[in-house]
């Protein structure tokens, strides 16, 4: 039954996240920062070019990782893929951390609560939304520790 | 007692049975984890998410948090406004050495021994060394490197080397001078050789790399990869031309395991000492060297010297004579200077590309040396060429694309 689940859930976040790996490609080709509601995909070569290519990496990950799912090889390929968007969302979170700390150019040495507070608020990267769901691995990890 | 070689092989078969239990070998998950990591088809796009993980930290703690977030506030802001009003002499020549240019409001334009000097040393290299260190020794721990080096060793071996060339070539990003000596994990004098050579004109320290960041962050990925095809195209034609072996080797591969924190200070420590004995006393004395060859008009007679040179050759400005002497003694003085020329993005972009493969740093120069003096100057002669050959191949690149 774990199995089962385990193949439906990481199919379609494979599917998804290779959605979201070709769309930050797509959006760095076209040279344009898109924005959709939370969402925005930015067309830096750095995070669009590089990071695009990561997370097109991650659903391939995944998408390999379907068959014979629970078997060790095959969860680490899901785990991996996992890893990979957590190190991107990571480093996303570190940016914006670095960001919210001091109090800018002209301002005093520390930002505000309200600056501080105002650099996490939307919109967010794909990474960002994949990352609650990239962790279902743990579950599946710890799972298979138990058996 | 003497026995045949049988009766050798019966003995040792006949203590293994005693001693070896054999059992069925289970994978676990460190393993299968370990093999994606050297398998090129997976290992690939986890090398390319530990250098972006490894950049984007370095540049948004050195140059977002340190640098930008309180060092320029500090030093533009109130130690430079302090030092300017409180130095005796104003307008002398040892106020000009030590605090330099009397009206700069920023400490990347002054270009005083305790200015620039200062402000360059603590408040832009300490933090990407700082950074670049802590994240090196974290890889080191968590034995991320030696899979590094299997899944690279074939592309080091079209350059004459193998896998682990690839730690000197990494410890270099931080500093040439343990990465020159980290050469010695190579096994033949040809690839030793090769090695330090291209390290030594084709890998920006980390004290370059936070300068670069800083200055010229829009233009920093065309640097290196003009920086990274000329490692391969000159390692390439060295390994042709090097007389000597270039051997296969066996990479121990160690499980991933939890990083030590105690190992991982100790690394931090050793190296961050290192850097704050040799570098910061060059930064420092880079600065007041150059400032006394600008107060005795050595600069601006070498500057009108070269300037055909310069100009013809390299498509840069003249000015740039000034980097040029810094470079020599510390390469991130020398990229901070020439943020202050007036040039285009891409005379910038060839300046500091001339910047990097330009003479080694001093202190590289004398681990070099160290190393024996033969290798010195065939080092010192493939950089003359590289210089000449691929500063003017760069020009070329940019008249052919029309943009000079």
């Amino acid at each position: 039954m774990n199995e089962k689940i385990g193949r439906v859930y990481f199919g379609i976040l494979g599917i998804i996240t290779l959605i979201f790996g070709i769309s930050d490609l797509i959006v760095t080709i076209g040279g344009n920062n898109f924005s959709w509601s939370i969402l925005e995909i930015s067309s830096d070569m750095f995070r669009g070019g590089w990071g695009g290519l990561i997370v097109i990496s991650a659903g391939l990950f995944y998408l390999s990782s379907l068959k014979n799912f629970l078997e060790i090889h095959q969860l680490s390929r899901a785990l991996m893929a996992s890893m990979l968007i957590w190190i991107l969302a990571g480093t996303d979170i570190f940016v914006k951390i670095t960001e919210s700390i001091p109090g800018g150019e002209e301002g005093p040495w520390f930002n505000s609560l309200e600056g501080f507070l105002g650099t996490y608020a939307p919109p967010y990267p794909p990474v960002i939304f994949l990352l609650p769901f990239s962790l279902i691995i743990l579950f599946f990890l710890s799972k298979r520790k138990k058996a | 007692m003497r026995l045949t070689a049988d009766e050798r092989w019966n003995l040792i078969e006949e203590i293994s049975n005693k001693v070896l239990t054999y059992g069925k070998f289970k994978h676990t998950l460190k393993d299968a984890l370990g093999e994606l990591t050297v398998k090129p088809l997976t290992g690939i796009p986890i090398a390319i998410v530990v250098l972006y993980g490894f950049w984007s930290v370095f540049s948004s703690f050195a140059g977002t948090l340190c640098t930008d977030g309180f060092f320029v506030k500090l030093f533009d802001g109130h130690f430079l406004p302090w030092i300017q009003s409180i130095f005796p002499g104003k307008g002398g020549w040892i106020y000009y050495i030590f605090v330099g240019d009397p009206v700069a409001d920023n400490c990347f334009e002054a270009f005083g021994v305790l200015t620039s000097g200062l402000f360059v040393a603590i408040g832009v290299v300490l933090p990407a060394i700082f950074i670049f260190y802590l994240m090196m020794a974290l890889l080191e721990d968590v034995g991320y490197m030696p899979r590094l080096a299997v899944l690279v060793d074939t592309i080091f071996h079209r350059i004459g080397l193998h896998g682990y060339a690839i730690i000197p070539s990494i410890l270099a990003l931080g500093c040439n001078v343990p990465a020159v000596t980290a050469t010695r994990i190579l096994e033949t004098k040809k690839q030793r050789f090769i090695m330090m050579t291209l390290l030594a004109i084709f890998i920006p320290c980390g004290a370059q790399l936070g300068i670069m960041q800083e200055v010229i962050p829009e233009s920093i990925g065309i640097v290196l990869l003009y920086l990274i095809f000329g490692y391969f195209l000159f390692g390439f034609i060295l390994n042709k031309i090097v007389p000597g072996k270039s051997p296969e080797i066996l990479i121990d591969v160690p499980p991933y395991q939890k990083p030590l924190w105690n190992n991982i200070s100790r690394k931090l420590r050793m190296r961050l000492g290192g850097f704050l004995k040799i570098a910061v006393p060059f930064v420092l004395f880079g600065c007041a060297i150059v400032n006394i060859l600008y107060l005795t008009g050595t600069i601006d007679w070498l500057a009108k010297t070269l300037t055909p040179l310069l100009t013809g050759w390299f498509g840069v400005p003249g000015e740039t004579v000034g980097p040029l002497v810094a470079a020599f003694l510390r390469k991130d003085l020398a990229v901070a200077q020439l943020s202050v020329i007036e040039m285009s993005r891409y005379q910038m972009i060839t300046s500091v590309v001339l910047v990097s493969i330009y003479f080694p740093c001093v202190a590289t120069f004398v681990m070099l040396l160290k190393e024996g003096w033969k290798n010195l100057l065939g080092s010192l002669a493939v950089l003359i060429t590289v210089i000449f050959f691929y500063g003017g191949l760069i020009n070329v690149i940019w008249k052919l694309l029309g943009v000079q």
